[in-house]
């Protein structure tokens, strides 16, 4: 038995866990959810021994076990399959499947690498692969590379493995293999730890779940009889719904039009229109093509073929600059920090970097009173809450970070708006600010919005049509969300009719 | 009430970036007139000034790719090529001074266009790709120099390098002005911004509409005319046009910059902080002979301050990180 006793991680200003006490047998698949922030990441790590907890510890068969790296908890025959324990790209299927052991595979001071293959071998066939030892790891697909980790776990002679989102980057085949490999390692005897966002999975593969909310233990249920609504709840604290905004005052005038969008490995064959004070919604996995698409429209990547309008007119897009400054399209990216923000400049900065060529005088000087003056403006109009404009925009919250990112778009007056994924790793406050904002900005300001999400019950309560993406492609569209109120459930349920 | 305005005021004064190399040549500079009397005189700061003012064209030449996210290898062997091009021009093709110091400048020109093309079109990172291009500048001097160098430099060419006004070399006040030109340009122009900006965050600077590709030529020319200037200031300097020049700017280069506060992440510039950075660099220099050290180990002295001045920054952090959690544990302690 794996026991985690009263383990609390502090991180400079949150306490990521608080007082979490769980225990995971062998034999058993355990789910472990929570929203973003709720703790999931951390705990992991503590179990993977990455971080090292402040207080508690973990239990393995009743005595303490101090882990002071993740190559410590191989030691002690827990393992982790996830995007974060990193692969060897240039090394051999082989060499990865043994790379913690390597030292043992020796004869005299050479490598052992006969013995090294035939290993490997032997456990990429209890995963099924059916793929040489030798092969480069850089060959292979997402799918075949999480099956090596668990390979790898296997030949650690893991008695605990942690599988941290393991179907979020596979198509329903790959993870149906997957499925079908966990279930085996049930029978062997193996804990299998499950960390997921998708409740449908957890039900149908796991024995028991485990819910975690604010860095909080909520409790631990057997998957047998527990319905989706009851384990959200447990996730966010009340139950889920899709709060209704109002309708919106939708135009006829089409704003944006796609014809047949190619993007040779991302889009295929897309065309839809967008008209004036709508908020459409693309709904879809991870690589289903919704923000590939977004980012052909704001000439950050190429469209092969293809055409794209702007209010009625045939539009040149080879650059966010011609996206922003000749047809007022904005994208607020999903990756706030990489992308969006420069995080060590000033909340002001990266709220004018789009208009700084807008307010120069005569000799060509930015004006930094104007500057100051839509600063300010930007700061109340988004609520963005801020010590200053100078503090640096890394270091504020999530939300008051993302309200910058979109905030910026609407200072350069973009009338257009791809908004990805808005809420990721917001505060449940600011979520809901955000969402009233965003709603506002269709409704008040008749701004087009393009509302990009994988949350569904915050694109039932924006969206007012929904494309719905799968494998590159629009799959269907669900219509009429403005003209009377829809339940969340049978908007839901259409939803994942399409997406089936 | 007062008495705290004023506390204040000092306190963010003192927490400006510039201020620990402004502190540190203050120091220096006292410790070394005490010791030294010769350290003092009014002749010793002319020439260290203006050795001061060429350090600050090296390490702008360096912290223009810096400030993007980049650096410049072949930086050198770049002001070594205008030195060669310039003295070529003037003694074998017996061109006029000015026309010689323009084919100086387009030197520079051209070897950071070269260098901005390889990294943007070629996606190459500036590492290698100045370490490359370093290796072909080398070559051209080396064949086009045959080694030998131009001493028929033209009186005229070396009173900049060798005058002043006010008791101040003519090769400082360039420095000043050029130093204050930036700093209104990257503060006042949409270029600088943009440019500072690339440096931030590259791919967060192009989803927001800046042609970042444009900017990192653009640093990667002004790399190369601030080489180039540094070279021809160097003729100018010593009267000969040394195909040797150059060899040594690396350390400088990144020393000046980065001691300036000039982050290698990118982002940053400070005028201030390298005007004072190169001073540093050239009083320990200085400083070391006066005070008969050995000079053959200034080389490691020099490392030695490189070393503090760019560890400072990250010790502040580690012990801040550490007090704070300490702080936070007690507090969850004492909350249960």
């Amino acid at each position: 038995m794996l026991e985690l006793k009263n383990i609390s991680k502090i991180f400079p200003g949150v306490k990521a866990l608080d007082d979490v006490s769980l225990s995971f047998q062998k034999g058993e698949i355990h789910a472990l959810m929570g929203e973003n922030g709720a703790g999931k990441s951390t705990l992991i790590k503590i179990i993977t021994g990455i971080y090292h907890p402040d207080m508690g510890g973990v239990y393995l068969d009743g005595k303490k076990v101090e882990m002071r790296s993740y190559r410590d908890a191989v030691e002690h025959e827990i393992s982790m399959v996830s995007q974060e324990i990193q692969i060897i790209p240039d090394a051999t299927v082989a060499e990865n499947i043994v790379l913690d052991r390597i030292d043992k595979f020796r004869k005299g001071i050479r490598v052992d690498w006969k013995a090294i293959n035939q290993t490997a071998k032997v456990y990429l066939d209890m995963v099924g692969l059916s793929i040489s030892p030798e092969e480069k790891i850089q060959h292979l697909t997402a799918a075949q590379k999480q099956l090596i980790q668990i390979a790898k776990a296997l030949s650690a002679q893991a008695q605990y493995i942690l599988l941290d989102e393991p179907t979020s980057s596979l198509t329903t085949y790959e993870s149906n293999n997957l499925i079908r490999l966990v279930k085996d390692l049930k029978k062997k005897g193996v804990g299998v730890i499950f960390v997921s966002h998708k409740i449908e999975e957890v039900l149908d593969l796991c024995d028991v779940v485990s819910v975690l909310r604010d860095g909080k233990y909520v409790g631990t249920k057997s998957c047998k009889g527990i319905t989706r609504q009851e384990i959200v709840k447990m996730m966010i604290g009340r139950e889920e719904e899709a709060e209704h905004m109002g309708f919106l005052d939708i135009g006829d005038e089409v704003v944006l039009e796609v014809k047949h969008a190619v993007a040779y490995g991302k889009t295929r064959d897309i065309s839809f229109q967008l008209k004036k004070g709508e908020i459409l919604g693309f709904y879809g996995l991870v690589g289903s093509g919704r923000t590939e698409l977004a980012r052909v429209i704001t000439g950050i990547d190429k469209l092969d073929s293809g055409e794209v309008l702007v209010r009625g007119q045939k539009a040149h897009i080879h650059s966010v600059q011609d996206s922003m400054e000749k047809y007022r399209i904005g994208y607020v990216t999903e990756n706030r920090k990489e992308e969006g923000l420069i995080l060590d400049f000033s909340v002001g900065d990266n709220l004018t970097i789009t208009v700084w060529s807008q307010i120069l005088d005569k000799f060509r000087k930015i004006q930094t009173s104007e500057e100051k003056k839509i600063v300010s403006f930007m700061v109340d109009k988004m609520k963005v809450k801020t010590p200053t404009a100078e503090t640096k925009v890394g270091s504020l919250s999530g939300g008051n970070q993302q309200k910058v990112s979109i905030g910026k778009w609407l200072a350069a007056n973009c009338d257009i708006l791809i908004i990805d994924e808005p809420t990721v790793g917001v505060d449940v406050g600011a979520k809901k600010y955000i969402h009233e904002l965003i709603c506002s900005l269709a409704k008040e300001e008749g701004k087009s919005i393009i509302l990009i999400s994988s949350d569904m019950p915050e694109m039932i309560t924006l969206a007012r049509r929904i494309l719905v993406f799968k494998d590159q492609k629009v799959v269907g569209e669900i219509d009429g969300l403005n003209d009377k109120e829809h339940s969340y459930e049978e908007v839901s349920m259409e939803i994942g009719k399409l997406m089936a | 009430m007062d008495k705290r305005k004023t506390s204040g005021g000092i306190k963010k004064l003192l927490a400006r970036s510039e201020m620990t190399v402004i502190l540190a040549v203050l120091v220096l500079g006292m410790i070394f007139s005490v010791f030294s009397s010769s350290f003092l005189t009014s002749y010793n700061l002319f020439n260290m000034s203006r050795t001061a003012a060429i350090y600050i064209f090296i390490a702008l030449g360096q912290a223009a790719v810096v400030i993007v996210g980049g650096m410049n290898l072949a930086l050198g062997y770049m002001g070594g090529l205008t030195v060669v091009i310039t003295g070529y021009t003037m003694e074998i093709m017996g061109f006029p001074a000015v026309v010689s110091v323009i084919a100086g400048l387009l030197v520079g020109v051209a070897t950071g266009l070269v260098n901005g093309i390889i990294i943007t079109k070629l996606k190459l990172n500036s590492f290698v790709a100045t370490l490359a291009t370093s290796f072909i500048y080398t070559g051209l001097i080396n064949g086009i120099s045959q080694g030998n160098p131009y001493n028929e430099i033209p009186d005229g060419f070396t009173v900049i390098g060798r005058g002043g006004f006010l008791g101040i070399p003519y090769l400082l006040w360039l420095a000043v002005v050029v130093l204050i030109v930036l700093a209104y340009f990257f503060r006042f122009t949409v270029t600088g911004r943009r440019y500072l900006a690339t440096g931030g965050n590259q791919e967060a600077a192009r989803l927001s509409g800046v042609n970042t590709d444009k900017m990192v030529i653009l640093a990667n020319v002004a790399s190369g005319v601030f080489a180039a200037i540094a070279g021809i200031l160097w003729i100018s300097r010593t009267g000969s046009a040394q195909p040797s020049t150059g060899g040594d700017w690396m350390v400088t280069s990144f020393a000046v910059a980065v001691i300036g506060g000039t982050l290698l992440k990118g982002g940053v510039f400070n005028s201030v902080g390298v005007f004072f950075a190169s001073f540093l660099i050239v009083m320990v220099r200085n400083g070391l002979v006066m005070l008969q050290a050995n000079v053959y180990f200034e080389q490691a002295y020099l490392g030695l301050i490189l070393l503090l001045a760019v560890s400072l920054d990250s010790i502040k952090q580690i012990i801040s990180e550490r007090r704070l959690k300490k702080e936070l544990k007690d507090q969850y302690s004492k909350a249960g």
